[in-house]
């Protein structure tokens, strides 16, 4: 029997904070206009704003928000999404206190409310022989 | 247009479905074959082409989708005119129109054509690409299994606290759409649906169901323009295209263009501006040109119902609605798409058809004309129709518009 733990990994890199005991979305923020934006972009997306890169800083953000609105995705969607083994999932979009709202998976399906507190964490999305791919999750706290 | 009037003279679809015999080009040759045809007109006679490229290039047929307009050309054989393929997602099909239009109200060009034929993806759409770096449509796919109509569910879910929209109103909007796709002889499904049938279909993305969200389809459609003054050469019942717009979103929209992660929202920026923007320039280019009273001139509405949040938004955005009355309209049986007072989606919407996403708006230019020349069947709507518009709304935030009237 192989105990060797496996390596937890994000699926793609530079997109949320990894290894981390609080996993925070990594973005960047316009340091003329505030802008923030995710992922993060090599120029500001606010039309006012000078497409220059030094204006771009990367942030990390809070890592709590409030959820906007959510559902439940009840088919698997079709490759190359992979979540293993395949269970329906809830969804949605939370508003952060840097004035951004964003998607990802909700760690649970039931009991979701417009306006909960959430906080951003890492789940796993399948594994292989390796290494356990992780992406970013927001988990009910309220 | 400002510098000259452009008028529809010629309209040809190829039936909605699936077909899997037949290739992207020849689906566009039949509907080509039928605008020429009511335009009483030789392929020799085309002066300029603009085509609908589908998003498929993975999926699809490769050059075919990336070049659409090289492919549908060579099909009905080279005559050495400019052809551009564009790109626009779902609102591609208007798209080639615009271009089309401008071709013509520039003066360059007297007759052009806009064509779309599209074999679209089944089920939910996924990414083109497997590049992770640098495919924000791979990124958002594999990160989030968010598909297109998790967005929808989302926002209907919203759309339910904020307004008091109801699961029945989700439902009604089928049974209303689908009488009229069971009259339409190029709608793929012709089945009429009951409230009941409706509710009980399986939920797909909380709170809608599968009843309540479009299918994709195959499809392909065909719109010949020239000029008002050369258009009675060809036809008794030249219709005017009094604005044609593609609609790009604003910087700090409160809502989501399809595939991106995250949204900036601003305050004063309202949802949806690409639809709105594109609603706004279409009613200025029919104000400025044809004192056009817009949206109290609108007979007749072509709207895109990718899923029955959409068909009330999108009353929202075209006629200007404040929250809450679109579903005031819809239990009012308003927007019956016969006997309403403002039908909306006579040509049975995309309810019945399903989308053929570059050629879709196409389909419901086509549908507009036919209504506006009182040629559509037992789909024609009972008022009298002066003015007709059609709206599409697509991935990524792009969007169009159409406004049409008799030029008769």
């Amino acid at each position: 029997m192989n105990t060797k733990e496996k390596n937890k990994v994000p699926l793609i890199e530079d997109m949320f904070k990894w290894p981390s005991d609080e996993p925070r979305i990594i973005a960047s923020r316009c340091k003329k206009c505030g802008t923030v934006s995710f992922p993060k972009l090599t120029f500001c997306q606010n039309p006012s704003c000078e497409k220059k890169r030094e204006n771009i800083e990367v942030i990390e953000l809070s890592n709590k928000g409030k959820l906007y609105s959510y559902t439940v995705q009840r088919y698997k969607p079709p490759e190359p999404f992979r979540y293993e083994p395949y269970k329906p999932y809830g969804i949605g979009m939370v508003d952060f206190p840097e004035g951004i709202r964003i998607w990802g998976m909700i760690t649970r399906m039931d009991n979701l409310k417009i306006g909960m507190n959430v906080k951003t964490t890492a789940g796993k999305l399948y594994e292989d022989e390796e290494n356990e791919y992780l992406t970013w999750m927001w988990e009910p706290v309220d | 247009m400002k510098n000259r009037e452009v008028a529809i003279i010629g309209c040809g679809l190829h039936p909605w479905g699936r077909f899997p015999e037949k290739s992207q080009p020849e689906l566009a040759v039949e509907a080509i074959n039928m605008a020429l045809e009511k335009a009483n007109m030789d392929w020799r006679e085309i002066e300029f082409i603009a085509a609908g490229s589908p998003l498929w290039v993975y999926d699809g047929e490769g050059v075919n989708n990336c070049l659409s307009g090289t492919a549908i050309e060579r099909q009905m054989g080279n005559i050495g005119v400019p052809v551009v393929s564009t790109a626009n997602a779902c609102a591609t099909g208007t798209a080639t129109l615009m271009v089309a239009c401008m071709a013509v109200a520039s003066g360059e060009f007297d007759v052009a054509i806009a064509v779309a034929a599209d074999k679209s993806a089944m089920g939910f759409f996924r990414p083109q690409s497997r590049n992770s770096r640098y495919d924000p449509d791979y990124q958002r796919f594999v990160m989030t299994g968010y598909t297109n109509p998790t967005y929808w569910g989302v926002e209907t879910k919203r759309r339910m606290e904020e307004v008091g929209t109801t699961e029945e109103d989700l439902a009604l909007i089928k049974v209303l759409v689908s009488k009229a796709g069971a009259k339409n002889p190029y709608a793929r499904y012709k089945k009429v649906f009951t409230m009941e049938e409706v509710l009980n279909s399986p939920m797909v993305c909380d709170p809608l169901r599968l009843y309540e969200i479009c299918s994709t389809s195959d499809g392909a459609g065909a719109v010949i323009v020239t000029s008002l003054d050369k258009a009675k050469k060809y036809t008794d019942k030249p219709v005017i295209v009094e604005g044609v717009t593609i609609g790009t979103g604003s910087f700090g929209d409160q809502s989501l263009p399809l595939y991106m992660l995250s949204a900036f929202p601003r305050p004063g920026v309202p949802t949806l501006t690409e639809s709105r923007n594109a609603i706004a320039r279409t009613y200025k280019m029919a104000r400025e040109q044809y004192n056009r009273r817009c949206p109290e001139d609108i007979d007749v509405i072509e709207l895109p119902d990718n899923t029955s949040w959409h068909y009330l938004v999108y009353l929202d955005c075209i006629l200007d609605l404040k929250p809450g009355e679109a579903e005031e309209m819809i239990r009012r049986g308003d927007t019956d798409p016969i006997d309403g007072k403002i039908p909306v989606c006579p040509s049975g919407g995309l309810a019945s058809c399903g989308e053929s996403v570059a050629a879709q708006g196409l389909y419901q230019v086509k549908s507009a004309v036919d209504q506006l020349k009182g040629e559509a069947g037992e789909s024609q709507v009972k008022k009298d129709v002066k003015v007709a518009l059609a709206q599409t709304y697509g991935y990524a935030g792009n969007n169009a518009a159409c406004l049409l009237s008799r030029g008769w």
